[in-house]
């Protein structure tokens, strides 16, 4: 175990310096996962690596086997970090890679292995000059461990789960390992597959593979990689990779990574907490077909954000929010030019605080009918109740003074209160000070530039009144009177 | 504004006719046991806030107890209305029992911003929610509001006229 760890971490520093500080700088949280999942990683890697090392001290593709081993070597962390991965998956490519110099369609495997990594392996593979057929392989295997790095090894590792299923087989006819390996290998894959089974069932249900097949053909990924890699489990996690991979490349792997690990304790323990939906992610458009129906919702964390948990879930809370925002924002007259969250709650808050003392009001209104007029049941109810009434004049035209509200009186209206207005032994002073203080705050408000309609609430309510209680002939008291009936409605009727 | 009575016309169970139908009877009940019109201050504003608890607690029973809002809006009336009872007959001893303000959960209360709070105490229940359905009920509780008040109106005109 200690030899396998120095040799890997020889290896690491020999073909790895890049990779290591590479992954490192991208996902400075990995830092801490890697050592203590160095060890575990070694003696996972134990099971294949002596083995497999003694061949390829013989190969000549032992820079790329290297390279690979170095590649895998981190594929194990990962594996631990997310505890979905599997850690058959490097003895898989342990195996196939002694097949390299011999296989006719190294290159096509290859490519069907990397070809999950990401449409920049594709680019590379178009870009990169390819001396001979081995070096495509390692180049990408080393160039992968770019800012992609690990969000590529993700889709390796899963894909190299599937495509071990189809490969494993006949590679490990081919081996010349020893048949105790090969059911150590065996076992292991039949294991990863069921733990990836497990997952799978956990998370998702089962989807197609031909959706992951359907999703896949515009992409810049080779086609027949894709295609071929479209067998196999088809599960969620594979495609919204691949999704991922080929809308934004440059997308830090962690969080993808870290978005599934998040994503599948989250599934596990809420499940009906749903998040976003994963046809919804953001920036990360749609395939444009159909998506797979899902139990539970996954939230991808997005570009430059945090993928703590808590994270998480305080960003769907605030998107809930803001929807519920813009909803309440159409609901509230006068507020689609406002944006922001404490302008919106302002606007709710002025208006359902409107609305309240209209009901109020209208209340005191009807307190002073009642005792003047029949109440006629049956003739109500028998008129439409529901029906506006177009009494009021329907087109007032908003005037910044309340004095122009005088003059539109009414005259058919019965002096409703002018019977109780004699009762308000106040003198007309006091009187006046408070119906100018209140003129002045209604005419502020009736002047308020960022939304006609409360205004116009406090309109109808004026007009309201000032049809109720005008008579023809009105006295300046009992103007003033029914103006400090307003002004102390409005102001003070609270609970 | 034509929609939403259109509606309520298709809709005979609409929030608004029932609305209407429960207010209405409410405040026959209402002139039917207060005394022949007195034009006290007192009296009046007696019959306003009895007015205003029927209007409120009419529209509270039409929505229903689904929504959390009216159910709060109908304990605080009934709150009221005992707490006013018994201050009739019991005198001061009922201060005590007026201060009938259930202990919310005070996460919930805290954590709010300033404006988040005000909203609070605008929507009847307000107190004990998380954010989310604060905004959720306060949505609904604008609706509702806006239907009584065009309730209210039609009923004045009609009176009026």
């Amino acid at each position: 175990m200690d030899m396998v760890a120095a040799i890997e971490s020889e290896n690491w520093q020999v073909n790895g310096n890049n990779l290591i500080n590479t992954s490192v700088e991208m996902i400075p949280m990995n830092n801490s996962t890697v050592e203590p999942s160095a060890c575990s990683a070694a003696s996972m890697v134990d099971s294949f690596c002596p083995q497999n090392w003694d061949q390829q001290a013989n190969s000549e593709t032992l820079s790329n086997l290297d390279s690979v081993r170095a590649n895998l070597g981190w594929n194990p962390n990962q594996i631990l970090r997310s505890g979905v991965f599997l850690p058959a998956v490097p003895g898989m490519i342990h195996q196939s890679l002694p097949h390299f110099p011999a296989d006719s369609a190294f290159i096509e495997r290859a490519a069907r292995f990397s070809s999950f990594s990401g449409g920049n392996f594709g680019e590379m593979m178009n870009s990169f000059t390819i001396p001979d057929p081995l070096n495509p392989y390692s180049h990408t295997f080393a160039s992968m461990q770019g800012p992609h790095e690990i969000f590529r090894d993700n889709g390796y590792e899963m894909n190299l789960a599937e495509a071990c299923k189809e490969a494993s087989f006949p590679v490990e006819h081919g081996t010349e390992m020893s048949p105790l390996q090969n059911e150590k290998r065996r076992e292991n894959f039949l294991r990863s597959q069921e733990e990836v089974k497990n997952a799978v069932d956990i998370l998702l249900n089962e989807s197609g593979m031909d959706e992951f097949n359907n999703r896949d053909p515009i992409e810049k990924f080779e086609g027949a990689a894709v295609e071929s890699s479209g067998q196999g489990l088809g599960f969620k996690k594979r495609k919204r990779i691949a999704q991922n991979e080929k809308k934004e490349a440059p997308q830090p792997c962690v969080e993808t990574e870290k978005d599934r690990v998040e994503s599948k304790p989250k599934g596990d323990q809420d499940p009906a907490s749903s998040s976003k939906p994963v046809g919804k992610q953001g920036k990360q458009g749609s395939q444009g077909s159909d998506i797979p129906k899902e139990e539970y919702i996954h939230v991808r964390a997005r570009r430059g954000q945090a993928t703590n948990s808590h994270s998480l879930a305080e960003r769907v809370r605030r998107e809930k929010i803001s929807e519920r925002m813009k909803y309440l924002q159409d609901l509230v007259p006068g507020c689609s030019k406002v944006t922001g969250k404490a302008v919106m709650l302002d606007e709710i808050i002025n208006y359902v605080q409107s609305l309240q003392r209209q009901v109020e009001f209208l209340s005191m209104k009807l307190a002073t009918v009642n005792p003047q007029l029949e109440f006629n049941i049956e003739a109500f109810l028998a008129k439409d109740v529901l029906q506006p009434r177009t009494s009021l004049p329907s087109s007032l035209t908003f005037p910044p003074d309340m004095n122009v509200l005088y003059p539109p009186l009414h005259p058919s209206q019965p002096t409703l209160i002018q019977s109780g207005i004699p009762g308000l032994g106040n003198s007309s002073d006091a009187l006046r000070r408070a119906i100018n203080l209140r003129s002045t705050a209604v005419s502020e408000e009736f002047k308020e530039p960022s939304s006609q309609q409360v205004p116009n609430a406090w309109e109808d309510e004026l007009h309201n009144v000032v049809q109720m209680g005008f008579n023809s002939s009105p006295t300046i008291d009992e103007q003033d009177l029914v103006l400090f009936c307003i002004s102390s409605n409005l102001a003070s009727f609270i609970d | 504004m034509t929609s939403d009575h259109i509606s309520s016309l298709r809709n005979p169970s609409s929030i608004k006719t029932r609305f209407a139908h429960r207010f209405v009877l409410a405040l026959k009940k209402l002139s039917m046991d207060r005394a022949s019109s007195s034009v006290s201050m007192a009296d009046r504003y007696k019959r306003y806030r009895k007015v205003r608890a029927a209007a409120y607690a009419s529209m509270a029973s039409s929505v229903g107890p689904k929504r959390a809002w009216a159910r709060a809006l109908l304990r605080k009336i009934r709150n009221r209305k005992m707490g006013s009872n018994l201050m009739k007959r019991l005198g001061s001893r009922t201060g005590l029992l007026k201060k009938r303000t259930v202990l919310k959960p005070r996460n919930h209360r805290e954590m709010g911003s300033e404006q988040e709070n005000s909203l609070r105490e605008l929507v009847p229940g307000g107190e004990g929610m998380e954010f989310y359905r604060l905004l959720n009920e306060t949505g609904h509780y604008i609706k509702c509001l806006r239907a009584q008040v065009k309730v209210m109106k039609n009923i004045i005109d009609l009176y009026s006229n």
